[in-house]
């Protein structure tokens, strides 16, 4: 009897011990609700400050980048532990769901470091999210090479009369607001360069002979070389809504190759004038009406509304595909071999288009860098000099080029040569040096970079982008690509599209736009859910008739949510922008 | 320290102390989360705090019917919540006959492996029933390779992306997933029946179906009412992740169900005070439901369960 009253009686206590210890603050973040999802490998963090830089400290960083959630390993840990003694743990909204933005602003504290969206940023300016880093940003050199980007941003920051600084934007390069440096635009119509010989280069005017060439390569090769069904489209529905458009992401991809962009609902004409998404005259419509017309072709493979990512990937992979129109999408099929053997993807101009690209990320790409509020002063110098570190050309060249003697060597020469292109793709071993595992499962996690690929390193004069480097390019100057060039008359994609003026660059500017008010933010919510639904059953839908009766219930449907209050709200919002790229632009001529 | 003498009353406040934890942990978890309600009254946009928000009143239940397509779209998603709930109660039985033929398995091993088998689906989570369904019915999936390999199809049929009968294939993946524990409860029953009743029965000459149908299953009936009515006042929650995953742009017309509505809604792009007015009517109604449903218990079998 004594021992059980003394059970209960321990019970108690341990319950309530329990709840209370539950429910106290952590020390040193001052709020009383620390989300449970917090990972548990930030309680390895040391419980005093450390006092100098030889203490290994965690950063917990908020990422809207990064596609994986977790403690950095493999490879890359190495190279951050190395250079400024940190460990890296990364928490992912792309994971965990955007809800965790929610959760941890409502806590108080996003992490340590923090990158968002560019609105988003503003916001956490305003409620003291952020920390000023004014006076610490000066001493840092490789940050103060980008200034004038750094400041440009800041000042834009509403309320900032005073000239604070907050937040670093991430991408930037330090070529010009208006210049283009790439050699292939980010989104432009690529094909099998062996499919399309075999057919004799057939010239293509339009959409419909673009069509009609995918069909003759179905119809000579109906599978890959393994005998898995091959189709010309394959899409994916994972996407959608992404990068501040609404839609579903191929067709958006895919309305760039009219000189169009679309900006949430809005869409801007390559004369600078704004249409809407409903427009039946603008490329929404023409492209998702493209694509229905390939379905019915029967070139669109029938998994495309329920895949996910994955399994497009691996479709891209296998040769199950016959059209690419990401840059970086050829990155799943291209090799150095299969550009030796010619048959590789490659861009093939239609007569018709105009391709529409935004310039060198001068400015950032929009995305912006900054540092938790919560952070101790220990820890935010630690923080910045990690962060100086990161723009360093060092560092650079391992988040760009990958490691020496591995994914590149110094000649005799002293010019830099590509070794194992296919480190990424093929996931291949690092050297037990570097802490062993794939070069893909080690890669930087942080996935975004401040200083952007295509900026010039100081010390080689070329851009860090290994594809970039001229002994590269020499590599790679294949009978495939003299094939190419002598074609078209042009070395490179980009070169053809400048020649023939049909390249519609807009410039990039630093504009913080505000974000949706609570109502604004539903109804484009609940307009998008409709337009993506309606979007993936009209390229499914049976025939052109089925398919207008779609589009006008759609339209009718969206106006009901009030889409048109969306549209009135989008324009004034992108015409600020709109006016600031006019502004840039007049200012190169 | 005079109550410290009263035996009784001492006793009163130790077996108070007793339920003190439960107490707690239920206004922690149950009660301390009605404070969120809040949200539904004010402009809420994180990472804005409330003070920083603007009250609203009750702007957010308005625009739920402000205008024709979105009462449609309210509508069409009470319809959905109601045909799902509405199915898997029509077919609320089929756990208990489930147990009952189970029981009449003579053979213990196979009885066993029977049980285990399906009530293993249970621990499975939805995602991965989902990657099931994936590669059994996508287009290149084990069903389209036989219907094409034995020319029954020329095209692969695309059985995940058309909304054909698309509550019963629900109702089908749930019963798969949940029938088997669904049917332990009623094993449990089953074994609780008096075995005396059966030896008289089968003395007087009663055959197995007729067992079935005077002894076990009137045995069953309370069990089974009591589940019924909990069910019931569940009407409204149907879960969400047997249905998110399962949604696509082809069946979210009819997929969609409250639940997943209020989800899509708030996680989607950040409706979060619409969705909670959402859930504060839910859960208003569900309260209601469970009233009623109480009180015809309480009318047909002469006493509620709450």
């Amino acid at each position: 009897m004594k021992l059980r009253k003394l059970l209960s009686t321990l019970l108690v206590v341990v319950l309530i011990a329990t709840i209370l210890i539950g429910c106290t603050t952590p020390s040193g973040t001052g709020t009383t609700n620390e989300p449970t999802t917090k990972p548990s490998s930030s309680s390895g963090q040391p419980d005093t400050p450390s006092t100098s830089s030889d203490k290994t400290i965690t950063i917990e960083m908020f990422n809207v980048a990064a596609n994986y959630q977790g403690l950095q390993s493999g490879w890359f840990a190495k190279v951050f532990k190395d250079g400024v003694n940190i460990e890296l743990n990364v928490i992912a909204p792309q994971v965990a769901g955007d809800a965790i933005y929610q959760t941890r602003a409502s806590a108080g504290n996003l992490g340590d470091l923090v990158l968002l969206e560019r609105s988003d940023f503003a916001d956490c300016v305003k409620t003291g999210l952020v920390r000023e880093i004014t006076n610490e940003i000066k001493n840092c050199p490789n940050l103060m090479e980008y200034k004038a980007q750094i400041d440009v941003f800041n000042e834009s920051l509403e309320g900032n009369e005073a000239g604070k600084t907050y937040g670093i934007p991430v991408e930037m390069t330090n070529t010009s607001p208006t210049s283009y440096s790439q050699d292939v635009i980010y989104s432009s119509p690529m094909l099998r360069w062996d499919l399309y010989s075999e057919l004799g280069y057939p010239e293509m005017e339009n959409l419909d002979d673009l069509l009609d060439v995918l069909a003759a390569m179905k119809e000579a090769h109906p599978t890959n070389e393994a005998g898995d069904p091959a189709y010309p489209f394959s899409l994916w529905p994972d996407w959608d809504g992404g990068d501040g458009m609404m839609g579903i992401a191929n067709v958006v991809q895919l309305t760039t190759w009219y000189g169009e962009k679309i900006k949430q609902s809005v869409i801007v004409k390559p004369d600078d004038t704004f249409t809407d998404i409903l427009d039946k005259n603008a490329s929404y419509y023409k492209i998702t009406n493209f694509l229905n017309k390939a379905y019915l072709k029967g070139l669109v493979d029938p998994d495309s509304g329920t895949q996910n990512w994955d399994s497009a990937v691996a479709k891209m992979s296998n040769g199950q595909v016959y059209l690419m129109w990401y840059s970086w999408q050829v990155g799943f099929w291209n090799s150095q071999e299969r550009l030796q053997n010619g048959n590789a993807f490659i861009f093939v101009p239609v007569k018709d288009q105009i391709y529409y690209a935004d310039s060198d990320s001068y400015y950032g790409s929009g995305r912006i860098l900054g540092v938790g509020s919560s952070v101790d002063d220990e820890k935010y110098q630690r923080i910045m000099e990690f962060l100086d570190w990161y723009a360093s050309p060092e560092s650079l060249m391992y988040q760009h080029c990958g490691i020496e003697g591995f994914n590149y060597e110094i000649g005799d020469d002293g010019r830099y040569y590509v070794k194992n292109s296919n480190a990424l793709m093929d996931n291949l071993p690092v050297p037990e040096e570097w802490g062993g595992g794939g070069y893909n499962d080690g890669f930087n996690k942080f996935n975004q970079w401040i200083v952007a690929s295509i900026s010039t390193n100081p010390k080689t004069g070329e851009p860090y982008n290994t594809q970039y480097w001229s002994t590269y390019k020499e590599s790679i100057m294949t009978d495939m690509k003299r094939d190419w060039a002598e074609k078209f008359g042009a070395p490179e994609p980009v070169d053809y599209m400048k020649k023939n003026n049909v390249l519609s660059v807009s410039p990039n500017v630093s504009i913080t736009l505000p974000s949706d008010p609570p109502d604004i933010s539903v109804v484009r919510n609940q307009c998008e859910d409709l337009l993506e639904d309606f979007t993936w059953r009209m390229i499914f839908a049976k025939n052109q008739a089925e398919f207008d009766s779609m589009w006008d219930q759609m339209t009718s449907q969206l106006n009901g949510l009030g889409f048109q209050d969306l549209i009135k709200h989008d324009k004034e919002v992108f015409s600020i922008e709109l006016a600031a790229k006019k502004e840039a632009k007049a200012a190169a001529n | 320290m005079n109550f410290l003498k009263n035996k009784k009353k001492l006793r009163s406040y130790r077996e108070f102390l007793y339920i003190l934890p439960f107490l707690i942990i239920v206004a922690i978890f149950s009660y301390y989360p009605l404070y969120g309600w809040v949200y539904a009254f004010f402009d809420y946009k994180p990472p804005f705090p409330l003070t920083m928000d603007k009250f609203v009143g009750i702007k957010w239940f308005k625009s739920m019917v402000d205008t024709p397509t979105k009462v449609t779209q309210l509508l069409n998603v009470l319809r959905n919540t109601f045909a799902i709930s509405g199915l898997s109660t029509l077919f609320s039985w089929f756990p208990m006959a489930f147990a009952i033929f189970l029981n009449e398995i003579t053979s213990k091993r196979y009885r066993k492996f029977v049980q285990t088998v399906t009530t293993l689906p249970n621990f499975i989570s939805w995602v991965l029933v989902y990657s099931i369904a994936y590669s059994v019915l996508s287009s290149t999936g084990a069903v389209n390779s036989v219907l094409m390999g034995l020319g029954l199809a020329d095209t692969p049929r695309m059985f995940l992306q058309s909304s054909e009968h698309i509550w019963f294939k629900m109702w089908v993946w749930l019963t798969w997933k949940n029938a088997g524990w669904a049917a332990i409860m009623y094993i449990a029953a089953i074994s609780g029946i008096d075995e005396e009743m059966n030896e008289a029965a089968r003395i007087d000459g009663a055959s197995k179906i007729q067992i079935i149908w005077h002894i076990t299953l009137p045995s069953l009936l309370p069990t089974y009412f009591v589940l019924l009515m909990l069910n019931l006042a569940n009407f409204l929650s149907n879960g969400m992740e047997q249905f998110y995953v399962f949604q696509n742009a082809f069946n979210k017309e009819y997929i969609q169900v409250l639940d997943l509505y209020v989800y899509n809604l708030a996680m989607g792009g950040g409706g979060y005070s619409l969705s909670v007015a959402i859930s504060i009517l839910k859960s208003l109604v569900s309260v209601v439901l469970l009233v009623a449903t109480n009180s015809l218990s309480k009318l047909v079998r002469g006493e509620g369960f709450i």
